[in-house]
């Protein structure tokens, strides 16, 4: 016995020492920073594309970033696997395509396009394509009735402003606002939009319209630059020239920084000769990513960074990663919540699962949602036992009922705060059909008071876990020295030979104490 | 909050983690936890050893075995339903006795075939063991307890938990039902625990919920004094308990039948820790003691002899003295003790 305690700190003693080095070289020897920067500079974008080849020539066509004076692509990427790439550029859009081509590709694909950049933001100028001022264009010309519903809509528009500015301020309040302030050619609008998926058809139908007054206007398309989007959607927008004001217009709202991919209604990519076509844009920002910080070390510690570091792995897998090596931050303050303090959970570490969960919630609407749902599974699982169910068809009857109550909740959600109606459905709904068995069996056979009391513990814990991993510096260092986790694994071993009292034996003992 | 931990210290209070680390897997191979996990498979090994335990009737494990019910259940003087794998007293049913369309329950409330049946089928699947595996159903006779504890106990059926390390008893406990706890011996719903001398099985102080007292809280009568009937005998089934388990840590829980003497109810692999509290004692240095001593080969009986003497020896003129010992001559176990140890 006595050499096994030995031998599990001295196991314990060489994992934090092996982190610790690693660690120490890193910051003393590469100068890692060990806090995140304040500001944020460069943005890595990262578009990802993944499907199954048919056996046929197969073409992707993606558009990319062009590299302009306004929006500096400092560096660029492809992942092309065995696929031939051609560039191409249309001088008239200005866009640029990446091309893949592969005669007899087979099986599952994947592309990756990655580019660094430090964005823009509202205030930046149009490119200077749009300095040329335009001629009137006149849409609609081959189809009469639209013709006249068009000369309706810019006339009423024409007869309701003073300029071009206050022309298209009208249109496009009278566009994008609520259907209330629609005006009076709503109608007229209706029959003008092109089949487009929103936004793209109302803001087809303001390019025609500016077009018509002499306005350069044109749609552009990008990504939000929000750090750590794993799956970042697309964005359209109006760029428009009147006068000498460059203006854009964003339906969804102003970003504060963005990219311009590409401009035109036309889609990210066109693909054929594939299937199960899956494409996704990833972003993050420099402070935040290993790979900028092995580049600023430079070559020198190639062994090191690369070994310890996410920084070569795509895009999208280092934004998981940055989730998941927080995770054992967690565990260990559960194994130290149990070990010395003595709180009681429901189900070992389902409070860690629960604070992930709430890393999509955010805290205060988290413990509503979990306690709302466990309050309503407890009813029903209440109810089921007069009906002398079998123990397995029960759970699932309770697992659905929580579906469902998660999906009453979304939908109820969704109008007031889109962000928690979302994030809902990440919800672990087997783990909280597990607490909700344990809990009501602790309540029928100890006390109701005795399975609130573990739940409410559990909650602490689960809401000490997600602050302990949602802290910006515990990321930031868990991400950038993943070599940290030897030394938690180190910590668990030795707290795994922990044999004193716990913070709740000593409450429990204390008569004990004072005989 | 460090002078209590202090003073804990120093009475050498043990805590879950120093049992889990030091004792229970330390001393109880994994291997052999099911000896004690499963209720069958103890019921086996202590027919096989002689051990007295109560009457298996019968062990419902599949939905076949469900037509056999309710002949299983049709005894005049009542039976035991209980989870083969269950912990903390969880899932058990006293039946009394047949009823119309029924039966009596232990409470005195009425059970129908139905709730019967869903309640051994909530057994089979598992909702009461461990881990959440399938289990089974065992049927048993019905315990008659032994009068004696009858002042002090309400309802329910008292038993004596006795922890026993490398085959030696170390400390005991008489665990008493009360109303609280709906007539179940169980300490953490409410049941009184009553730490009881190895030496000669009188009763020394009690406690209930964490916190001692002196009284039974429903009948009002005193706890201490009180002399277990057939201590040796209990002892020795404690001790033989390890011989049939291979287990170095475990609590062996008796029951004193009014006909059959004491019968052995169940084990336990991984013994809760509230006995110190029903003692007044930490269990670390009496365990020290009782490591330090070799015991390989001894007979069960000269254990029990080694752990009198050795119970008697630690706690001589300590903090607290043995109550006061009621007619027994202690003197002559002791000497039987050392007799046998030396021989």
């Amino acid at each position: 016995m006595k050499s096994n305690a030995l031998h599990a700190t001295a196991l314990a003693i060489f994992l934090m020492l092996v982190g610790a080095s690693i660690f120490l070289v890193k910051v003393v020897r590469f100068d890692y920073p060990v806090r995140p920067g304040t500001t944020a500079s460069v943005w890595t974008v990262e578009a990802f594309i993944d499907f199954r080849a048919r056996d046929e020539p197969a073409r992707i066509d993606l558009f990319i970033p062009t590299q302009a004076a306004e929006r500096e692509v400092t560096g660029e990427q492809f992942y092309n696997g065995p696929f031939g790439l051609n560039l191409t550029g249309e001088a008239q859009t200005g866009n640029r395509r990446a091309v893949w081509s592969y005669r007899f590709p087979s099986n599952r694909k994947v592309l990756r396009y990655s580019a660094q950049t430090v964005g823009e933001s509202p205030s930046t100028p149009l490119p200077a394509l749009f300095r040329e001022t335009a001629d009137r264009a006149t849409p609609f010309e081959a189809d009469p009735v639209k013709r006249q519903a068009f000369i309706v809509w810019t006339q009423s528009l024409r007869r309701r402003s003073a300029d071009d500015a206050t022309f298209t301020e009208l249109m496009l309040t009278e566009l994008f606002g609520p259907a209330s302030r629609r005006g009076e050619e709503a109608d007229e609008q209706e029959v003008l939009l092109k089949q487009l998926p929103p936004p793209l058809d109302r803001l087809e139908l303001a390019r025609q319209t500016l077009a018509s007054q002499g306005i350069q206007a044109r749609i552009a398309n990008g990504v939000k630059l929000i750090d750590d989007t794993r799956r970042a959607e697309t964005i359209s927008w109006l760029e428009y020239r009147v006068g000498n004001e460059d203006g854009r217009f964003f339906p969804d709202g102003t970003p504060s920084r963005f990219l311009t991919i590409w401009r035109g209604a036309d889609g990210p990519l066109k693909a054929s000769g594939v299937s199960e076509l899956d494409f996704q844009i990833a972003v993050s920002s420099e402070r935040s990513s290993a790979a900028a910080l092995a580049r600023r070390a430079g070559a020198r510690d190639a062994p090191v960074a690369t070994f310890f570091g996410f920084g070569d792995l795509p895009l999208t897998t280092q934004l998981v990663y940055k989730t998941l090596v927080t995770i054992p931050i967690g565990i260990t303050l559960l194994v130290f919540l149990r070990q010395f303090v003595g709180v009681q959970t429901l189900g070992t570490f389902m409070p860690v699962l629960i604070g992930i969960a709430f890393r999509e919630t955010a805290l205060v609407n988290g413990i509503i949602l979990f306690s709302a749902l466990i309050a309503m599974g407890l009813a029903v699982r209440f109810y089921l036992e007069r009906l002398q169910l079998l123990l397995v068809p029960r759970l699932a009857v309770v697992l659905i009922f929580i579906v469902i109550a998660m999906a009453g909740v979304t939908i109820l959600l969704t109008g007031s705060n889109q962000s928690i109606g979302l994030s809902v459905s990440l919800f672990p709904m087997v783990i909280i059909t597990m607490t909700i068995e344990r809990m009501s069996i602790i309540w029928e056979e100890s006390s109701a008071s005795a399975a609130l009391k573990q739940g409410v513990g559990s909650l602490v814990v689960a809401s000490l876990t997600y602050l302990v991993m949602s802290n910006p510096h515990v990321e930031y260092l868990m991400y950038n020295f993943p070599e940290l986790l030897f030394i938690l694994m180190g910590m668990c071993v030795l707290m795994g030979r922990y044999t004193g009292l716990r913070l709740s034996e000593l409450w429990r003992f204390r008569g004990l104490a004072n005989s | 909050m460090i002078s209590t931990w202090r003073k804990l210290r120093e009475k050498g209070v043990i805590g879950i983690n120093e049992r889990n680390v030091m004792f229970v897997s330390a001393k109880n191979p994994r291997r052999f936890m099911r000896r004690v996990d499963d209720k069958v498979e103890t019921k086996r090994l202590a027919d096989i050893a002689g051990i007295p335990n109560p009457e298996l009737y019968g062990v419902i494990e599949t939905a076949r075995d469900m037509k056999a019910l309710p002949a299983l259940l049709a005894k005049p003087d009542g039976c035991v339903i209980k989870p083969a794998c269950g912990s903390q007293g969880k899932g058990i049913i006293v039946i009394d006795g047949p009823l119309r369309e029924g039966w009596r329950l232990s409470s005195g409330k009425r059970i129908t075939r139905d709730a019967i049946n869903h309640h051994v089928n909530n057994i089979r699947s598992g909702m009461y063991s461990l881990g959440g595996q399938t289990d089974k159903a065992v049927i048993e006779y019905r315990v008659k307890f032994d009068p004696v504890f009858g002042r002090i106990s309400f309802k329910g059926v008292p038993d004596i938990r006795v922890i026993v390390l490398n085959g030696v008893p170390a400390f005991a406990m008489l665990r008493l039902p009360t109303a609280e706890s709906d007539g179940k011996a169980n300490l953490h719903r409410g049941g009184v625990g009553v730490g009881v001398s190895i030496v000669d099985g009188t009763t020394r102080c009690g406690m209930q919920f964490d916190r001692q007292v002196v009284v039974h809280p429903d009948t009002g009568e005193t706890l201490t004094g009180i002399t277990v009937p057939h201590w040796d005998d209990i002892l020795v089934m404690a001790a033989r308990s390890y011989d049939v388990t291979g287990l170095g840590y475990i609590g062996v829980d008796v029951v004193l039948d009014e006909k059959r003497g004491p019968l052995l109810l169940e084990l336990n692999g991984r013994p809760g820790l509230s006995i110190q509290i029903a003692n007044q004692r930490g269990l670390r240095r009496h365990l020290a003691a009782i490591s330090a001593l070799d015991v390989a080969g001894a007979s069960p009986e000269s254990r029990v002899r080694l752990a009198q003497k050795v119970y008697g020896e630690s706690y001589e003129g300590g903090a607290l003295a043995p109550a006061p010992v009621s007619g027994k001559p202690v003197l002559d176990v002791l000497e039987g003790g050392l007799a046998s140890a030396a021989a």
